[in-house]
């Protein structure tokens, strides 16, 4: 070959080449980890997000250690406050301190979601894994169950079981992640289908390495930036359903200031004090936005094929 | 295409099956016993026995499961602990009209605002008009409706006075509720729109259209638009699965007494059997609508039927 063709592209190589040939790839590409992390970086929208959600745990963690009032004390000569130097936002109509209410219901928003993704994880991964893996009929009746729990709406679902078993922060976790697994539990089935037949599988068994060991040691360090990716853009909307349940009623109840609780408290109010309303609307809204967009800066920077770009 | 039909009746079957097992289960995990509920604390234990016998839940619970599940074919969803005795199937018959109509104006604003919105964006990438349809897909599915809803009622009801707060009735208390509830559906049709229409743009024949001279406005309604709509379609029946299940959070914010407050309610009052029961009919419902969507992918795209 002739150095002046240029390095040679894919036709000008003869088919002497094979090992250039590029193998079809399904599923993420891994990327390494320094790289990633450089994409989010050069990302600014995603690294904006992510401050904002540090800020929001960070005063989730701090305002109500460091706030001279518990959530739930009133003041009922002090109510509707605006703001002030005792009271950063005002007060609510029961005169509570709107900022203390806004960081504790900023926790419990924050621990329902990232409660609720993480069961939604981990019953995703055992079910996919064993799905995906195993095949026949462990597969079939893995997927039926799957089918039928999937078939759920999920605030319905949520609606059901928190309606008719209570409305307990454990009750609503549970409630949230069993609508989301089957989810999970499909795409991590459909990523270890591919999986299972590349030729380190092969030669992890031919090793002579236990299903047990193949599945924990070679195929979830495989499937884990799919989940991470899934599992940061659904805290979002597991954060939308749990308010919504709240600012129902049928959800976090009264005095625990969840911000759907604060929403529907201040709803009461709206012609009046319209500004109790926004705050924790707003607080909401940009939180979940900020998931949203960290999430999807996360999933360009880990799998370039995905994304917001399309 | 026959038996592509029956396979996909013979998938649904099982799934409604597991479907009303979990909620049957669910309602009778529930606190309390529903004979004491209906007669309260001062009932003759005498006629509560009757009852009991008569509800048939003195019998092992596999058989009423069997007996749930065969008068829920029949329209029984059994009677209302809230409002002694009345049938919930009259409940749902008065309160699911409702819902449906503001269910299917909110998927026709939707449609209509989405669909050409998405065409717009995707024939003009990278312009304002297709920063704004990403815009208003992100808010859609990122702000909660009832956040919409009460931005919504700060500036129409409580600032400018245009539209009633809330109530049915009148077409002016459906303005608001149709637009809350038609903004994430048109979220959700404008982006899909968008994504499907430049998929097609990328095509060969969409190339040599254009490389043959032909208008571009044949190129994108003629050609384009019309192999996007398969896909378009599918996000339609999407649409209305979020419609109907933002009615729940739309109608009780707006006072319409449809199947969504009646859902909510029910959660108030305790009343299991009605909750059962609105369960049940969504996941019908929804199961029904992925059903005719993809029978109408399979009639308009032959290529599905041989999977």
């Amino acid at each position: 070959m002739c150095p002046g063709w240029g390095g040679g592209t894919k036709d000008n190589v003869g088919s002497g080449a094979v090992a250039k040939i590029k193998m079809p790839v399904t599923g993420p590409v891994p990327v390494r980890r320094r790289t990633w992390w450089r994409r989010v970086r050069r990302d600014r929208l995603t690294l904006l997000a992510g401050a904002v959600l540090a800020l929001t745990v960070a005063m989730a963690v701090v305002v109500p250690i460091a706030s001279p009032y518990p959530y739930d004390f009133q003041d009922l000569l002090g109510v509707f406050q605006m703001p002030s130097r005792g009271h950063p936002l005002g007060t609510d109509h029961y005169g509570r301190d709107l900022l203390t209410r806004l960081a504790f219901g900023g926790r419990i928003s924050l621990t329902v979601g990232g409660m609720a993704v993480l069961v939604q994880v981990i019953v995703g991964l055992v079910v996919g894994a064993a799905s995906g893996f195993f095949g026949g009929w462990v597969d079939h009746a893995l997927m039926r169950v799957t089918d039928v729990v999937f078939a759920f709406p999920t605030l319905l679902f949520a609606i059901l079981v928190t309606g008719i078993l209570g409305a307990s922060l454990l009750n609503i976790v549970l409630a949230l992640s069993m609508a989301g697994w089957p989810a999970m539990a499909r795409t991590v089935r459909a990523e270890i289908l591919g999986l299972k037949e590349k030729e380190f599988v092969e030669a992890a068994r031919g090793l002579g390495a236990t299903s047990r060991r193949i599945i924990v040691r070679h195929l979830l360090p495989n499937v884990f930036y799919l989940v991470a990716v899934r599992a940061s853009l659904d805290i979002g909307p597991i954060i939308i359903a749990e308010a919504t349940l709240s600012f129902l009623g049928i959800g976090i109840q009264p005095p625990t200031p969840s911000w759907g609780v604060m929403i529907a408290d201040a709803f009461q109010h709206i012609r009046t004090f319209p500004y109790l309303v926004l705050v924790p609307s707003a607080m909401l809204s940009v939180t979940i936005l900020a998931f949203s967009f960290f999430g999807e800066g996360l999933a360009e920077a880990l799998d370039p094929r995905f994304g917001r770009a399309r | 295409m026959s038996q592509y039909l029956v396979h996909r009746l013979l998938f649904v079957v099982p799934i409604l099956l597991g479907a009303s097992l979990l909620v049957f289960v669910v309602g009778r995990l529930a606190p309390g016993d529903p004979v004491h509920i209906l007669f309260g604390d001062m009932a003759d234990p005498r006629a509560e026995a009757r009852a009991r016998a008569e509800l048939g839940l003195d019998r092992p619970i596999w058989q009423q499961y069997l007996r749930y599940l065969g008068r829920a074919l029949r329209g029984d969803l059994g009677v209302s602990y809230a409002f002694r005795g009345r049938p919930i199937s009259a409940m749902v018959g008065d309160a699911f009209p409702i819902t449906v109509q503001v269910g299917l104006s909110s998927i026709v604003v939707a449609v209509a605002a989405g669909l050409p919105l998405g065409v717009i964006a995707a024939v003009y990438r990278g312009s304002a008009v297709d920063r704004f349809s990403r815009l208003l897909a992100l808010a859609g599915m990122s702000v909660p409706s009832f956040v919409v809803a009460i931005v919504f009622i700060l500036v129409l009801a409580v600032q400018l006075h245009l539209l009633p707060v809330g109530g049915w009735g009148k077409w002016q208390q459906g303005v608001m509720p149709v637009l809350v509830l038609a903004l994430r559906p048109m979220a959700y049709v404008t982006r899909l729109t968008r994504t499907a229409m430049l998929q097609v743009f990328d095509e060969d024949y969409i190339r040599t259209a254009r490389s043959k001279g032909l208008p571009e406005r044949l190129v994108v309604l003629r050609h384009t638009l019309r192999n996007a709509a398969i896909t378009i379609l599918t996000t339609v029946g999407i649409a209305l699965s979020l419609a109907l299940t933002g009615g729940v959070v739309v109608e009780s914010v707006f006072g319409i007494p449809g199947m969504g407050r009646a859902a909510v309610q029910a959660v108030f009052q305790r009343d299991y059997p009605m909750i059962q029961a609105v369960v049940l009919l969504y996941t019908t419902i929804f199961l029904g609508i992925n059903l005719v969507t993809d029978l109408l992918y399979a009639v308009m795209n032959p290529r599905i039927r041989y999977h």
